[in-house]
């Protein structure tokens, strides 16, 4: 595979940054005003048919528990006891901070080392470069249930299996050759006229990188926080099959065990998937922008 | 005489200084990518040749690694439920990819037409892309569940109750049922990739059509999917690629069954090496043979998408 191929099987690298590019309109609007109506149907068809799993989602969860299997569509009082009940009894409250240190951590750990390479391939000359470039991406396409067995087996031998510490390092590594592609395709797009008068004032690589730089590829760092925050918070088959003592369980591991336990009480579970995608869904709200663009790219792991 | 020994002896300066520059770019450059090649090595490249390795042996896990050679592999095709799983993940692969190409072409065309609250139904409809496999998944089981889920109920309340079933416990309802989740988790986000593709197309080429007296229809079929063809090519090997890897949703939502007739590669490959649900011995080795026909297959996907991304560009241009 040579270099053109590899940015070439990843094309959605360059369509995600347009996405929420303005809106350009090509052709007439339907004329008849009937073909108008039709298509605004299908349009609303579509989206309440998606957001009704969620609105049904919220209104189990706020029902009183007796009710769940016997009163109408819309719930005759609200409780937020089905909430209380997942966050102190369940005890999510403990698996939420997992989640949210071990997220925090990996998306430190990945950020901090795809930057550094993505900057160096970008920009840096050392023999091998492109060699290491291309053998770092010829293992994005490979599926983890390829790799989770021998992934197992290696952390069985280094003692980090059941080890949170061992999973955040996983997570790592599995990571960087993805976000370091990203990066190096940002800092690509930089100047290299930047690095030489930085040079010629003195300043070292390390200090070039830092000062100069990495604060213009923030818009590049934000999709790699963004998307990696989204990877590493819902991450099910590695946290499941690494960890193993329940108290150790990050929350989607942790909501599979209980789906197995709480089966019947629709107004815990429901609250307990509820509190798991709250954090997603907030930041995406907030920050669609990078969100989109950092999930299309993500796509195409 | 002295000017020319000055400048000589500032080039050899020059050049001495330009070689050490060089020297400490490379050690730079060197430094920068260690900790990325050292992660790679040891959580990508390591277990990946490990598990080439493993899937020419036989190994409980524990004690001696002896080699067989093919012998897994040989063992597989002899293997009726490894079959079925291949079956079942390549008829998966194959319907979640046609369909999740098509729908979600045919909504983005429409939405581009331009809509009152265009904005809202993007948010929208990309939201189930933002919540997890096993969030998704658990959410939909409930949904689908015979006696009180909303599926059912909703039936029963238009008076089509004789269809109610329960749709994950039947094996000829599972399967489709867990690729109407797949279709409804990843709707939106295809749609945006094509919108997306949209806006880059010259507009130009509509005036072209136009003034030729194109009609909406063949607008579409003459300009916006040929020009499109580029990004279809990378949904179609996205849907490809996960259609293959499938394995939370599946391992949520019915963790292969009801007796098998929902078990891909994934969840069969899972059961041999961690004997969650056969309670067998786990068969590390043979697990790995199963985990190197999922990579063959993504393997595939991949040449597949390149080929016909350089031709979809070739006839393009």
């Amino acid at each position: 595979m040579s270099a053109t191929d590899v940015s070439a099987s990843h094309p959605a690298a360059g369509t995600a940054a347009q996405i929420s590019a303005t809106h350009r309109q090509h052709w007439s609007r339907p004329t008849s005003a009937f073909a108008r109506a039709g298509g605004y149907l299908v349009l609303l068809f579509v989206g309440l048919g998606t957001v009704f799993p969620f609105v049904w989602m919220l209104l189990t969860s706020v029902r009183e528990s007796n009710t769940v299997f016997s009163g109408g569509f819309l719930p005759s009082s609200v409780s937020f006891a089905a909430y209380r009940s997942a966050w102190v009894q369940v005890d999510m409250a403990h698996h939420f901070f997992v989640s949210v240190w071990m997220t925090v951590v990996t998306v430190i750990g990945v950020v901090s080392l795809s930057t550094l390479s993505g900057y160096a391939f970008a920009k840096l000359r050392f023999p091998g470069k492109q060699a290491i470039y291309l053998l770092l991406l010829s293992t994005l396409m490979v599926p983890p249930t390829a790799t989770i067995i021998p992934l197992f087996i290696e952390l069985r031998d280094l003692h980090l299996i059941n080890n949170q510490g061992g999973l955040v390092l996983v997570y790592i590594g599995t990571a960087l050759p993805f976000s370091m592609f990203l990066m190096r395709a940002f800092f690509e797009s930089l100047p290299s006229e930047l690095i030489e008068a930085g040079k010629l004032d003195g300043a070292t690589q390390w200090s070039i990188f830092r000062r100069i730089m990495l604060p213009l590829a923030a818009p590049g760092v934000a999709t790699v926080v963004i998307f990696q925050f989204l990877q590493t918070w819902n991450e099910f088959l590695m946290a499941n099959t690494l960890l193993q003592s329940p108290n150790l369980l990050p929350l989607q591991p942790m909501l599979f065990a209980l789906n197995g336990q709480y089966s019947t009480n629709w107004p815990v579970l429901t609250a307990a998937l509820t509190i798991t995608s709250v954090p997603v869904i907030i930041v995406y709200v907030r920050m669609q922008r990078q969100f989109v663009a950092g999930l299309t790219l993500g796509a195409i792991k | 005489m002295g000017t020319i020994a000055v400048a000589t002896v500032s080039t050899r300066r020059r050049r001495s200084s330009s070689r050490t520059d060089a020297a400490i770019e490379r050690r730079w450059g060197y430094a920068f990518i260690l900790p990325t090649v050292a992660f790679f090595i040891a959580f990508v490249a390591y277990p990946f040749i490990r598990a080439a390795y493993l899937s020419l042996s036989r190994w409980a896990g524990y004690g001696t690694v002896e080699f067989v050679g093919f012998h897994n592999f040989v063992a597989l095709t002899q293997d009726p439920i490894f079959w079925q799983a291949l079956r079942t993940t390549i008829l998966y692969t194959a319907i979640t990819t046609v369909v999740q190409t098509a729908l979600p072409l045919l909504l983005a065309v429409l939405l581009n037409a331009g809509w009152r609250g265009g904005v809202l139904f993007r948010t929208v409809v990309f939201l189930p892309a933002v919540v997890s496999f096993v969030v998704s998944g658990i959410l939909w089981q409930m949904i689908y569940e015979p006696n009180f889920g909303l599926l059912n109920r909703a039936l029963r309340a238009v008076g089509l109750g004789g269809l109610a079933q329960g749709w994950l416990a039947n094996g000829t309802t599972a399967l489709p049922a867990i690729m109407f989740v797949s279709l409804w988790m990843s709707l939106g986000l295809f749609m945006l990739i094509y919108f997306a593709g949209m806006q880059g197309i010259n507009p130009n080429l509509y005036e072209a059509a136009r003034l030729d007296g194109a009609n909406s229809w063949q607008q579409l079929r003459y300009v916006t999917v040929p020009m499109l063809r580029p990004i279809t090519a990378v949904v179609v090997t996205l849907n490809m690629i996960s259609g293959l890897k499938v394995f939370d949703i599946v391992y949520t939502m019915t963790g292969g069954g009801p007796n098998h007739a929902t078990e891909v590669l994934g969840t069969y490959l899972y059961s041999i090496a961690f004997g969650s649900r056969t309670a067998s011995i786990p068969a590390i080795g043979y697990g790995t043979a199963v985990s190197m026909v999922v990579f063959v297959l993504a393997m595939g996907a991949v040449l597949f998408q390149n080929w016909w991304t350089r031709k979809a560009r070739d006839e393009r241009d």
